[in-house]
């Protein structure tokens, strides 16, 4: 049983995997790639999860998922044109389907009422097209698995039909042949390959458990076979066409078939004798069509590939007999990814099919067998051959319980504060640089660092797991707004750690949903503006300085300063004669309690919009800012560390306490002259550096280390940087190096500490603090400055 | 643990008494996750003076608190006889600075007296009850009020 239930996770974790792949496709195919692999890459997503599904018996889920899935299939055989609004709609299905596996998998229920409609939809779109071409013909011949016949009776008389489906009347009569046809006899035609007497099955005996369906005609086909001499006894040269009595269902004699599919050619058509040979020869020519055979191979299906071969031969030599008895014709000629076969046919057949046909080298030997060859392609790796220019084949992965990785993390930042501690222990001991003992040690370093980074590698995640979430964020969320838009995603194979994937999911929620809802303008007013109606936002990923960056950008009217500057003057953010930059007031928005729409609404301005953001963006030790042109857009840029694991920071000694400063805020370090600090005031002052004059921070005064501040001139300088880009020169005692630390927190098991990011163990085993740059010089300007007066009344405003 | 401790009616427990300036006060066995000799913590800026820093507790970062001072006596002189009691409250850990652990106690849960009204405001928030032990009066601590802001942050 709890065999089954791990199976059955796995399961869920491919539905995972699949509807991330249906998204992707269905995005792409937005984009315009509407066949070939793209369209074949989304049907078998649905079609996966539906098999799957099926074997644990999710009935809602099946249902569901076939319906979709017989919609793709007319995309995919180009019956149904995949327009804008049947994509869109496909979107939805895909949510819709994204819902019954979550439902599925939680044992919950889903809206029932949201998969009626999107059935009805979905139904719609299928019978659109309906009636014509040839039906559904393509999609059984390939898949005898799949008989929607069966699923017929089972919908209809199944009370636990939750969603009131309706099976759609797919029965097999309605395809294939006009009803005049209907006493029709059958007409199969057999090819066996190579491979099947291989499996140990014998044509004989197929054919004689045809013959107990009802009487039959037999005929063998012996053309292909060769001289006597240079007949290989292994090979497969003949073929039969077999009459089959009408009232046979088609079902059934595909059901003879059924094990040696895919180790055969297996024709089965309704009408008179005439088309045996076109048949035959249309095999044959489709040998000598080189051109057509790897596209037919590029197909999934094997009824594809045989119409390929069909199609193949009526272009190089057209059969008008073909046409008339062979109800399939019509839907060959339709179909759009066989419909350039080349013109001439080719005289030397041997090699390309050869080419193609890698899984069975041998029977590509003979001119006769290479269509045989060709068929005998496995569906599977053919697309993956074939996929040029689409995402490249999976890679072959391992899946590995996440906590088993987070161990092994654990242990190698354990490994890191022990191998810290014996360095240091050796340095007091004073061993020589060039002794084996503080080699060994360095080497010893270096493998410890090649470890953490190795394992750091193993939890690093691309970050479409996050990214792939958003396209239905921003598609409901235009539904609800009203306002069109389209999400345009970058750089989601950007890596970062495990511990920021699962905190970004949030800001970039909150950031998207700000944009369409206060970024985007109505569509009126963006026609208005001369901008398409429907809006663009960007979510993009990239690295930038050991930092993962994450820009989310709309094409809206932009931040509209005057009423920003209003509103936090009305909220006394501000103080009304404030004289602000157009930075600083777009950065008002981070303000707590600060929200521009004017009527509140459901999506966001809740009024804990970016402040929530900043603050939790902040507490991972990231920065947000944001860029904003007027009539143009606004951009949010979020930057985070990659790994919330360890840091590389910079030591430091400040009033007798060791503290650690993360190296990616630090710009330079450096120690002033005395006159490179220039008094500001009655008390200020500020440093000079290189012509610019940056303010000073004491560390130790604003941690409350000491009281009174040391001058820049008597320690050590770092010149950081803080989030909104502002410099800051911080005043330490002392540097004792550089070093990579794993960070610890604090709130495991006490609080945030305000000024205080993390803290970390030290060499000697003691815990160190690494400080959170922005807050330490956010704090400086709010300290209560007794020596200081002035400060008072100029950040009075905040 | 659970299954280590021996079984005990319900109403029996047993405490671990320690001495803080020559009081002596407990806690529940049950709470406390170890004893270990004092190390010099890491003081943490912006917190109150009972929080004395963190220490390092195999990897993980453990706040240590003065439960003197935390209860309004004279800050603890630290020395090597000092002890930190590791206790678990809630998800947290935090260790306690005393003077010495005294005792282990077995007592039923009736012997335990209401902290009478006489006491302060500050007493009364973190003393649950009082115990008579062969003349000595011992209290016990309410460990989860020891750090209000904590619990309103955990919840």
């Amino acid at each position: 049983m709890d065999e089954l239930e791990e199976i059955k996770a796995t399961f869920f974790q491919e539905c995972d995997e699949l509807l991330g792949d249906l998204e992707q496709g269905l995005l792409r195919m937005e984009e315009g790639a509407t066949h070939g692999e793209t369209v074949n890459a989304v049907f078998r997503a649905v079609h996966s999860i539906k098999g799957g599904a099926g074997a644990f018996g999710l009935d809602a889920l099946v249902r569901y998922a076939h319906v979709f899935e017989t919609l793709l299939d007319g995309v995919r055989s180009g019956k149904i044109e995949a327009v804008p609004d049947l994509v869109r709609a496909l979107l939805r299905a895909a949510d819709v389907l994204a819902d019954q596996v979550t439902a599925a998998r939680t044992g919950g229920e889903s809206d029932a009422g949201e998969t009626a409609a999107m059935v009805a939809e979905l139904e719609a779109w299928t019978a659109g097209e309906g009636h014509a071409g040839g039906g559904d013909a393509a999609a059984d011949d390939g898949e005898p698995d799949f008989k929607p016949i069966s699923l017929a009776p089972a919908a209809a008389g199944g009370d636990d039909d939750d969603f009131g489906f309706k099976p759609m009347s797919i029965s097999l009569d309605d395809f294939g042949a006009p009803p005049a046809a209907e006493a029709a006899e059958w007409t199969v035609v057999f090819k066996p390959a190579t491979s099947l007497y291989a499996k140990a099955n014998e044509a004989g005996l197929l054919l004689r458990e045809l013959e107990r369906l009802g009487p039959i005609q037999t005929q063998v086909n012996d053309e292909a076979l060769p001289p006597f001499d240079d007949l290989d006894p292994e090979q497969a040269y003949l073929s039969w066409i077999v009459k089959v009595d009408g009232a046979v269902t088609e079902a059934a004699i595909q059901e003879v078939f059924e094990f040696v599919d895919g180790d055969c050619e297996l024709k089965v058509t309704r009408g008179g004798g005439e088309d045996q040979a076109p048949d035959l020869a249309a095999l044959i020519a489709a040998s000598q069509a080189p051109e057509a055979a790897p596209e037919a191979d590029a197909a999934d299906d094997g009824a594809t590939r045989v119409e390929a071969l069909l199609a193949a031969a009526q272009a190089s030599e057209p059969l008008p007999s073909l046409d008339a008895p062979a109800p399939e014709a019509p839907v060959v000629m339709d179909a759009p990814a066989v419909a350039e076969p080349e013109p001439e046919p080719e005289p030397e057949p041997v090699i390309e099919p050869m080419a193609v046909a890698e899984v069975a080298p041998p029977a590509a030997q003979d001119r006769p067998a290479a269509p045989v060859a060709v068929a005998k392609a496995q569906p599977a790796q053919a697309p993956a051959r074939q996929g040029a220019g689409e995402p490249a084949a999976a890679q072959s992965t391992i899946r590995v319980d996440p906590e088993r990785i987070d161990r092994l993390i654990d242990l190698v930042g354990e490994l890191v504060i022990n191998q810290a501690m014996l360095a240091q222990r050796v340095a007091e001991h004073g061993f020589a640089p060039s002794s084996s003992i503080v080699m060994g040690l360095d080497e010893l370093e270096q493998l410890t660092r090649g470890i953490q980074d190795g394992v750091m590698a193993i939890r690093a995640q691309p970050v479409k797991s996050v990214f792939q979430r958003m396209p239905r964020l921003v598609r409901e969320v235009a539904g609800m707004t009203g306002k069109p838009a389209r999400l345009i995603m970058e750089g989601e194979n950007t890596e970062v750690d495990k511990t920021v994937i699962e905190r970004l999911s949030e800001p970039i929620t909150h950031m998207l949903r700000n944009a369409l809802d206060h970024g985007l303008e109505s569509p009126e007013a963006r026609r208005a503006a001369g901008k398409p109606a429907e809006g663009v936002v960007r979510l993009a990923a990239l690295h930038r300085g050991g930092r993962i960056v994450i820009e989310v950008g709309d094409d809206g009217g932009g931040i509209n300063r005057p009423k920003v500057r209003q509103i936090a003057t009305d909220k006394g953010l501000i103080a009304a004669d404030a004289v602000l930059t157009d930075e600083e007031v777009d950065n008002l928005i981070f303000l707590p309690g600060f929200s521009t729409a004017s009527t509140v609404s459901d999506i966001s301005g809740r009024g804990v919009g970016m402040d929530v953001v900043r603050r939790s963006v902040q507490a991972l030790g990231g920065r947000i800012s944001i860029s904003s042109r007027p009539g143009e857009g606004s951009t949010f840029t979020l930057s985070l560390p990659l790994t919330l694991a360890v840091l590389d920071g910079m030591v430091v000694d400040v009033a007798g306490h060791t503290l650690v400063v993360p190296l990616s805020a630090i710009i330079e370090s450096l120690r002033p002259k005395r006159d490179d600090v220039r008094p500001l005031g009655p008390q200020g002052a500020v440093l000079a550096v290189r012509e610019t004059y940056v303010p000073i921070v004491d560390i130790g005064c604003v941690l409350g280390f000491r009281d009174a501040a040391i001058g820049p001139a008597d320690g050590v300088v770092l010149l950081v940087e803080s989030e909104d880009g502002g410099r800051a020169a911080l005043v330490a005692d002392a540097i004792q190096g550089q070093r990579q630390v794993v960070i610890k927190s604090l709130e495991a098991n006490y609080k945030q500490v305000e000024g205080i990011a993390a803290a970390t163990i030290l060499g000697d085993g003691r815990v160190a603090l690494i400080v959170d740059v922005d807050a330490v010089v956010g704090m400086r300007r709010r300290e209560p400055a007794p020596a200081r007066p002035a400060d008072q009344t100029l950040y009075a405003a905040e | 643990m659970s299954e280590l401790a021996p079984q005990l009616p319900p109403e029996r427990r047993e405490l671990i008494a320690f001495c803080i300036d020559d009081q002596e006060y407990c806690v529940d066995i049950m709470s406390v996750r170890e004893i270990r000799g004092w190390s010099p913590a890491t003081p943490l800026p912006q917190t109150p003076d009972y929080i004395r820093g963190v220490i390092n507790l195999r990897g993980a970062v453990l706040p240590i608190m003065d439960l003197a001072e935390r209860i309004g006596l004279p800050p603890t002189q630290p020395s090597v006889r000092s002890v930190i009691i590791v206790v678990k409250v809630g998800e947290r850990l935090m260790g306690l600075l005393v003077d010495a652990v005294s005792d282990i106690l077995t007592i039923s849960e009736d012997v335990i007296q209401a902290t009478p009204d006489v006491a302060c405001d500050r007493v009364k928030a973190f003393v649950r009850g009082l115990i008579s032990m062969e003349g000595r009066m011992i209290s016990e601590i309410a460990l989860e009020r020891l750090l209000p802001d904590v619990e309103s942050l955990a919840a």
